[in-house]
């Protein structure tokens, strides 16, 4: 039985306004964050991935459910009793205490010696390269400092969860990129328990364990990256997930001797029966329409069964990305190489059927992901 | 943090009753007094309970009051035409002048502007009584005593200052990046002004210039110093029912309901429509 | 004849200079990206080419008439701005319109462009909606729209997909440069995202410090940047940056790094006995188990997954930290620990330490 540190169980979030429907924020959420695990609330803005870190923090309250965190039950205690830390989206440092205090701030009540205090606090501040401004003031530094300032405040103390709102929304890109490495690091090494807000999938994939993916206040899926990636549950994972996202097209589908899907003008996509396990074809059964999407870099070109038209071909320094005419449609490939050819030429592509994804016309739930049904 | 408990409301409760309460009585006796006679409103003790009667409003509106000593004629009816008059032509003198400054407080920033602006705002804090007898000076020599042109002159201390600071507000909350869009569009800066700016203002320009109405309407010191009789509004004109023969109370209470009846009214029907104002959903954040 | 040429501008503000002699040309039909960082001036640019704000100095010539003291409603050009600036008190339909009644069209003919455009845009069921009931996409194309309708000839579009979701985002990247091109307008292109500069734009002129310190194809600006500064806005991972003393062993440069001593090219002999910056691009550096030629000891301190790609944090034996980037992600394959990197000697960029400008190879 695997070790769960925090847990939540039918929480909900609800405003209730006069005469109009009440809003669900957080909508019957339940979630299992294993001791040491760094997991990612990700989605689009008012999806709920907020509300959902404040309730657990205890700056808003419950509307229904429960959340338990290290065996106690949690969701009734004011925040100074959870043993949570967090680190804000807005920087809220206290303005008369110098960087240095604002982060030892929490350890001041605890049992270490001030040595061991200002240890710590140096340690963290060169961790998130702040080292050099420990001695101003909150007023004095950038935006980009005052974030790293919070986190590390955060970071510093011993807590059963670490909970991180946007952590690095305010830093340059090239900071971004050296400081998940080190967070990523440091939350690995110390077994810290965390969880953190963000909208931005690279960040998502780059600190988590695994990805709890949003939408209107409903639990999506909850999986590793490799899974979300590979294994989408619905056509909102599956489009929200990846850059450039996936590619999706309706679909007449006919399922005899050959599989074969059909757009506007002429077959998509065509695989003899021998190609797609029985398992697969039984799932997708009799459908006449169904969604089928393919990820960009799973679309080889340069030779194949298809052709279609070329309407841009943008080279981004690593990579190529193609942007090719189907059904009045785009389909987007990407490539580690150079392609060379240009916007109206003609190219010829393949797809592996063990890349191809399907999904239902109606519901958008996943039907089957390459040679697996879902 | 969403939990009032039920003795939170019900003091919150009780302490609205009591400041309704205080701001509210005189108003109600007030109009209760108008339809009163004298001998009601004199007796001791008051009582709410008495026979109405319209002669108050009689008086006022026929402009003859009957008293012990002789019928008098009373200037009421002419009294509110001067203070619809004055109010409203000297708000829209005011608005004239004043939207167009405040559109160049808060789009052009020339050398002296911030203090520009606080010298006409604080013609406001001045106490009225500090230039009024310059004032009434220079009118005399001027010849400006007793016209109405030289009232609206004078209101403009009241209503431009409170028209220039709400307005250059609104305009500064404008983005200037909407009116460049309408530039760029190919319009000119005055098309820019009138199609953009100003509707974008509305609210802004019509609050002040209701508040201003409203000011200027219960200005009483200018008018009393500078006009007389034929030229004096409602709130100088009530001065006349202190008559030789007693003060008339029933009809100084018919000519105060008559008198706060248009201010009151605009004030309910203007909180309703700078509530509904318009959302800027046009720009970004 | 070139669409627009600025020369020489200058601007400066309360809170300092922020244009320094800005000099620009775009041809006709031609998409010229204007790139760099937030706050170094693009967005002022941008405006004074419009006319919304004068300059302090220098000259904006358009379609060949000096416009520099001309009013915004006089010089044609349509703009799209990063926040939309859509009139709230009007619909949709009648802010596209609004680029054209100022002109002699009939309100037939009006509506006409109206709709083409609308349609173009795929906006043309919510052209009575006011702009507070647009989603940000559908008023990213109403703006867009507008600036489009009066078919100008010169075309300026300030980070228009900068407030739009990034699914929607990669989309219009997607689409803008045939929509684009199709109208035949002369247009610069204000961004902050270099894929997107280096996916739109004919010429990308990067603007750092108050002025271009490089106008040039996107494949000359990411293979031969000017300077480091430039080096570094382009790539993500960005460059990995070595201070580096080359000295000159049996007539070749080499240099140390991580305790190795590593080969470069010999048309790089200029480059030694100077204090240099070697500049390695992630995707240039290769991470293996056992070492090869030109390579040196690293640790493998963490992998994070990039978009189809794994970024490596290594730390050199000397405590460098450097990223290496590798196509495809699998990272749980991937060990921590001890491995060897080596990279193709061709593929570093050498910057003079001093002045971050690029020392150009014997070659190029």
């Amino acid at each position: 039985m695997s070790d769960i540190a925090l847990s939540l169980e039918g929480l909900d979030k609800i405003y209730l306004r006069r005469s109009k429907r009440p809003v669900y924020a957080v909508n019957k959420l339940n979630m299992g964050i294993e001791k040491g695990e760094i997991v990612a609330l990700l989605g689009s803005s008012g999806c709920g991935k907020t509300s959902t870190l404040r309730m657990i923090a205890g700056f808003e309250d419950v509307t229904n459910g429960t959340i338990t965190l290290a065996g106690r039950r949690i969701d009734q205690l004011p925040p100074a009793k959870r043993n949570v830390a967090m680190a804000f989206e807005g920087y809220s440092l206290y303005p008369p205490l110098t960087v240095r205090d604002n982060i030892g701030f929490a350890l001041k009540s605890s049992a270490m010696q001030p040595a061991q205090i200002d240890r710590a606090v140096k340690e963290i501040a060169g961790l998130v390269e702040i080292d050099s401004i420990l001695d101003r003031y909150p007023s004095s530094i950038s935006g980009g400092q005052q974030q790293r300032a919070s986190l590390a405040r955060a970071l510093v103390r011993r807590a059963d969860l670490y909970l991180l709102d946007e952590p690095m929304g305010q830093l340059e890109p090239q900071l971004r990129a050296v400081l998940r490495g080190r967070l990523k690091n440091l939350l690995a090494e110390r077994a810290m328990t965390s969880i953190f807000v963000t909208h931005d999938q690279t960040e998502a994939n780059a600190l988590a364990d695994r990805i709890a993916v949003m939408e209107g206040g409903v639990l999506q899926q909850f999986a590793t990256q490799r899974d979300l990636k590979d294994r989408p549950a619905n056509l909102y994972v599956a489009t929200f997930i990846g850059e450039p996202p996936m590619n999706v097209f309706d679909a007449g589908l006919t399922n005899a001797d050959r599989v074969r899907f059909d757009v506007a003008n002429g077959p998509m996509l065509d695989y003899a029966a021998s190609e797609l396990p029985q398992a697969v074809r039984a799932a997708i059964g009799g459908r006449a329409k169904a969604v089928v999407g393919v990820r960009p870099h799973f679309v080889k070109l340069g030779a194949g069964p298809h052709a279609a038209q070329v309407v841009s071909n943008q080279w981004l320094g690593d990579q190529s990305h193609l942007a090719l005419n189907v059904a009045g449609k785009l389909l987007v490939a990407v490539s580690h190489a150079p392609v060379p050819v240009k916007a109206g030429e003609t190219i010829c592509y393949a797809i592996n059927a063990s890349n191809l994804h399907v999904f239902d016309a109606e519901t958008g739930e996943a039907v089957c992901h390459g040679a697996e049904p879902a | 943090m969403e939990h009032t408990s039920t003795l939170e409301r019900l003091i919150r409760g009780v302490l609205i009753a009591l400041v309704l309460l205080f701001f509210l009585f005189p108003i109600f006796w007030i109009f209760l007094m108008s339809f009163q006679t004298n001998e009601d409103i004199l007796r001791i003790p008051p009582s709410v309970l008495f026979t109405p009667t319209i002669s108050n409003y009689q008086a006022l509106i026929t402009g003859k009051l009957v008293t012990v000593a002789g019928t008098l004629d009373i200037a009421f009816m002419k009294n509110l035409w001067n203070s619809v008059l004055l109010s409203t032509v000297s708000v829209g003198l005011a608005l004239i002048l004043g939207v167009p400054a405040a559109y160049a407080f808060a789009r052009f920033k020339f050398p002296l502007s911030e203090d520009i602006a606080f010298t006409l705002l604080s013609f406001r804090f001045a106490p009225p009584l500090l230039v009024l007898l310059p004032l009434s000076l220079y009118y005399e020599q001027i010849g400006l005593t007793d016209t109405y042109v030289g009232l609206i002159w004078v209101y403009q201390l009241i209503a431009l200052p409170l028209i220039l600071w709400i307005v250059r507000g609104y305009f500064e909350d404008i983005s200037p990046d909407i009116e460049s869009a309408y530039r760029i569009a190919g319009h000119s800066w005055w098309r820019t002004f009138t199609r953009i700016a100003v509707p974008l203002a509305g609210p802004g320009i019509a609050a002040s210039g209701l508040l201003a109405f409203i000011f200027c309407w219960n200005n009483f010191v200018f008018a009393l110093i500078l006009a007389s009789a034929d030229k004096q509004p409602v709130t100088v004109g009530s001065l006349a029912f202190v008559t030789a023969s007693g003060i008339q109370y029933g009809q100084i209470a018919a000519a105060i309901v008559l008198s706060i009846t248009p201010t009151l009214a605009i004030a309910l029907w203007a909180q309703r429509y700078l509530v509904e104002g318009l959302s800027l959903g046009a720009v970004k954040g | 004849m070139a669409q627009i040429e600025v020369q020489n501008l200058h601007k400066s503000f309360k809170t300092g200079k922020v244009l320094n002699g800005v000099s620009l040309d775009a041809e006709t039909g031609q998409i010229v990206v204007i790139f760099g960082p937030s706050g170094t001036g693009k967005t002022v640019l941008l405006r004074l080419i419009a006319g919304v704000e004068e300059p302090d100095a220098g000259t904006i010539m358009l379609q060949g008439r000096d416009m520099t003291e001309a009013a915004p409603e006089a010089r044609g050009v349509g703009m799209a701005f990063q926040n939309f600036a859509l009139f709230p008190h009007m619909s949709a339909y009648d802010n596209i319109a609004s680029a054209l009644t100022a002109g002699p069209m009939t309100a037939m003919q009006i509506k006409a462009k109206v709709d083409k455009v609308a349609a173009l845009l795929k906006i043309t069921h919510v052209m009575q909606h006011a702009p507070r009931e647009l989603s940000n996409g559908q008023k990213q194309r109403t703006a867009l729209a507008r600036a489009l309708v009066s078919d100008p000839r010169i075309l300026l579009l300030d980070d228009p997909l900068r407030n739009v979701d990034a699914k929607l985002r990669y989309e219009m990247r997607l689409e803008l440069p045939s929509l684009l091109k199709a109208s035949g307008s002369t247009v610069l292109y204000v961004t902050q995202d270099y894929k997107e500069a280096m996916a739109l734009g004919d010429k990308i002129a990067v603007l750092l410090d108050g002025a271009f310190v490089q106008i040039a194809t996107p494949a000359e600006v990411y293979r031969k940047p000017a300077s480091l500064g430039v080096a570094q806005l382009f790539g993500d991972p960005a460059l990995n940056m070595v201070p580096a003393a080359p000295v000159l062993r049996n007539g070749a440069p080499v240099f140390e790094l991580g305790g190795a001593t590593l080969a470069m090219p010999v048309s790089y002999a200029g480059a030694a006995g100077r204090d240099c910056v070697i500049g390695i691009r992630p995707e240039a550096l290769v991470v293996e188990e056992q070492p090869g030629p030109g390579s040196f000891p690293v640790e493998v301190v963490a992998v994070t997954p990039l978009n189809e790609k794994s970024v490596l944090l290594l730390r050199t034996m000397d405590g460098r930290e450097l990223l290496a980037s590798e196509p495809g992600d699998e990272v749980a394959s991937r060990r921590h620990g001890p491995a060897c990197a080596r990279f193709d000697a061709d593929s570093i960029l050498v910057f003079d330490a001093a002045s971050g400008l690029r020392i150009a190879s014997q070659l190029n």
